[in-house]
């Protein structure tokens, strides 16, 4: 009887300590690096795919550099606007 | 040959060359190791769910962590409604995982350092979850360009800009894991170098740098898979709950 409930209560304590350890080690480390890793591509994809799309037009259009200007700082905006939404999803966890 | 730091990048076939329809379809160094992942990856699963224990062995029980840990990342950022995508966020999770873990073994060839590869990944997974969103909401689903509370005169701006946002989701999620990989194994091989032909002298201070590096490396790999089906996940949770 005494046996059981010692047990017990060494489980409940073996728990908490490991439920604590969880939260402190994987769950908070892991994500904040994952989300470090995150950011910096965000950012940089977005202006590279407004280029490419004011390069594009551009051919098309035959404005040569007007249009891939205009969409570099579109690109940028939409870049910055990534990393702003990324921030966001990492503030409701 | 063993100094060039990019000489571990290389593709080159293995067997007959193999021509349909003027593409190349050979059996090359990187086919042989996506196949040999893919293997690994059946073997320690079907091994792992063999016996089913209810006191659990090593591998019973990494398998069982796996699938827990998979699922519980699909409920905490898609919802419910993304349970039926679970096989398929399950296996490319798993083998990134792998092709990364299999690519720290020396000698190996790191499958996730080609774009290619990534960008295929990438392609797939942004075009099949617009699909998705088109085929749940139908045309509702370009609402997602237009965000909640924005003045009429900015919106041809903001939609442009929500566009190119949309658009970019492929290049960001294939260039980030090739890169890390890519960086990671170059940056190895350097050090390595360094270690050569710095000899006895000098040697071990790169030595000591390259083993805490293989460490990163290893949890740059997880991590790096971990990011990838994350974002898939977030892609899924917008296609399939389309609320910002």
């Amino acid at each position: 009887m005494n046996d059981s409930k010692d047990l017990e209560t060494r489980l409940k304590i073996a728990k908490s300590k490991l439920q604590n350890k969880k939260i402190k080690d994987t769950g908070e480390k892991g994500v904040f690096l994952g989300n470090a890793f995150k950011l910096g591509t965000e950012l940089v994809a977005a202006v590279v795919v407004g280029v490419i799309i004011g390069f594009i037009l551009d051919n098309w259009f035959g404005t040569k550099p007007i249009l891939i200007i205009i969409f570099f700082i579109f690109g940028s905006a939409a870049g910055i606007l990534n990393v702003f939404k990324a921030a966001k999803r990492m503030q409701e966890k | 040959m063993a100094t060039n730091p990019m000489h571990q990048f290389n593709v080159h076939k293995i067997g007959p060359e193999i021509k349909i329809g003027g593409i190349d379809l050979s059996f090359t160094n990187a086919s042989l190791f996506m196949l040999f992942s893919a293997i690994l990856i059946l073997l320690f699963l079907l091994f792992g769910t063999k016996e089913k224990k209810i006191v659990p062995g090593k591998i019973q029980l990494i398998s069982e962590m796996l699938y827990g840990f998979v699922a519980k990342m699909i409920s905490d950022t898609a919802g419910k409604k993304a349970k039926p995508y679970f096989p398929f966020i399950f296996s490319l999770f798993i083998f990134i995982l792998f092709c990364n873990m299999i690519g720290m073994l020396p000698y190996s060839f790191t499958v996730t350092s080609h774009i290619i590869v990534t960008l295929a990944f990438a392609v797939f997974i942004f075009v099949g979850v617009t699909i998705l969103g088109f085929a749940i909401h139908g045309f509702k689903y370009l609402k997602i360009f237009v965000p909640s509370g924005v003045p009429i005169v900015l919106l041809p701006i903001i939609m442009i800009i929500e566009i190119i946002s949309y658009l970019s989701r492929p290049i960001s999620l294939s260039v980030r894991l090739f890169a890390n990989m890519m960086a990671g194994h170059t940056m190895l091989k350097v050090f390595g170098g360094f270690v050569i032909s710095l000899g006895l002298v000098a040697g071990w201070l790169p030595l000591t740098f390259s083993i805490a590096l293989t460490g990163l490396e290893i949890l740059v790999a997880f991590l790096q898979a971990y990011v990838f089906a994350i974002l898939t996940c977030i892609y899924l949770n917008d296609a399939l709950n389309l609320h910002h």
